[in-house]
């Protein structure tokens, strides 16, 4: 008897943690000193040199809700923050932006479910034109508002899921390499990538700023010796406009040292 | 109890995946952070003109249940000529909630005509990665419906899954709660 009940009793469980993840972290946390990780690493000597180390080059942080989207979250909340304060880059993105959806659809996306997901992404991406926005505080309220309202936080992400997805297809020869064993490119797309709450690797993040001419820094903190925590920019020698937290399968957003 | 599907079993990774939206989560502020309901509705109400006026072929939908209820819809497929199944009919019946398109439609055959298939139970239970695990909110109802009859049309001998008797016995009537194990791990080359 209990046998048969098994799949329900670990479904029922997943969503007991899920719900409390939910009601612990926000979508996007407030600022947070670099600090604040200590908390979660008492008397972890390895974590403890390595934050030290992050500090030498960070003040802030905001988490991200570790629900699998934490990559693509992180990065929308970081770059729209980056680009509400740029002219020049919020212009060619925001065309870059509006052209992809064509761009989707030649690659045989659905029109039809595409539509909805582009729409709101470029809402969101007018929200936060550097002529519409007088003040920084301002501009990091609202972001923080948006990104915390599902409504608008899901539809991101999944629109930057699909333009990830596109670039994959688009460049699949190349990102073929980056599978081993017998799946395609076409199979990991639609298994790890499209689908929402799929955790993101380095395929996803290539992918993701060549889609959209960017470059993002990830500060690797993992267990490993050192005591330094190492950077890889994506692609390597550009300028990054994005800087994120890497531990073990989650992602949080960086805010440098001015 | 643990499905098998079409490449063997999948590991599920250390860190679980979240599949829920936060229905009753209430964030800190005391604001509730559900998605609005009107969204869900028009989305649906999209996808049913176009499943009206513009139908696949060999699929219709059943207009008097949807305007019943526009949450449950039940839909027609025909087997396709040349298949196994040419000249028989089949009803699904889709269940919507309020997260869709972030949560799956739960898929069902139904009726008096269950396809005889090694991925349908004879419940209606149907064993499709993109019906749970491999859902993603840019699907709709019609490549639902479209995977569902290519999944029947490649079909090469009609059978039952191996494990049908003791599945419908003790399975959830709802099969978004069975843990379908459909394809492998993905190995990704480090650098």
């Amino acid at each position: 008897m209990e046998n048969e009940n098994r799949d329900e009793m670990i479904i029922k469980q997943q969503r007991e943690i899920e719900r409390e993840i939910c009601e612990a972290i926000p979508l996007v946390s407030q600022l947070n000193e670099i600090g604040s990780l200590n908390d979660e690493y008492e008397n972890d000597e390895v974590y403890i040199n390595k934050i030290k180390d992050l500090q030498t080059k960070y003040r802030y942080m905001r988490r991200t809700r570790p629900d699998g989207n934490c990559f693509f979250r992180a990065f929308a909340f970081a770059y729209l923050e980056y680009l509400g304060k740029n002219t020049h880059d919020y212009i060619s993105f925001r065309s870059l932006a509006q052209e992809s959806k064509e761009k989707l659809i030649k690659l045989g996306f659905p029109q039809f479910t595409l539509e909805d997901f582009h729409d709101t992404f470029m809402e969101v991406v007018k929200k936060f034109d550097p002529a519409e926005i007088s003040l920084d505080k301002d501009m990091t309220e609202e972001l923080s508002l948006t990104f915390n309202e599902q409504g608008y936080s899901d539809y991101v992400v999944v629109y930057l899921r699909l333009l990830t997805s596109g670039k994959l297809q688009e460049e699949a020869d190349f990102y073929q390499h980056f599978i081993e064993g017998n799946f395609t490119i076409e199979e990991f797309r639609h298994q790890e990538v499209e689908p929402m709450y799929k955790e993101s690797d380095h395929i996803h993040i290539i992918a993701l700023c060549s889609a959209l001419d960017v470059c993002v820094r990830v500060e690797y903190m993992d267990r490993g010796d050192g005591g330094k925590i190492k950077a890889h920019d994506f692609p390597e020698g550009k300028e990054p406009k994005v800087f994120l937290l890497y531990r073990p399968g989650h992602y949080d957003i960086l805010y440098p040292n001015k | 109890m643990f499905k098998l599907g079409k490449f063997g079993k999948k590991e599920k990774s250390k860190c679980e995946i979240l599949t829920i939206l936060p229905n009753d989560c209430v964030a800190k502020n005391g604001k509730k952070l559900i998605l609005d309901n009107t969204r869900w509705e028009k989305r649906l109400h999209k996808e049913l003109m176009s499943l009206i006026s513009e139908p696949p072929p060999g699929v219709t939908v059943d207009a008097e249940s949807v305007s019943e209820n526009l949450s449950e819809w039940k839909i027609n497929i025909d087997g396709v000529e040349g298949t196994l199944y040419e000249g028989e009919h089949f009803q699904l019946l889709f269940k919507f909630n309020n997260k869709y398109p972030f949560d799956s439609p739960e898929v069902t055959f139904i009726g008096t005509n269950i396809p005889i298939h090694p991925h349908v139970y004879s419940n209606g239970h149907i064993c499709l990665s993109i019906l749970t695990e491999d859902w993603s909110p840019a699907l709709s109802v019609q490549s639902v419906c479209l995977s569902i009859s290519s999944m029947l049309s490649s079909c090469k001998e009609k059978k039952r899954p191996a494990d049908n008797t003791i599945y419908v016995k003790t399975c959830n009537k709802n099969p978004k709660k069975t843990k379908w194990w459909y394809h492998g791990k993905f190995f990704l080359m480090s650098f």
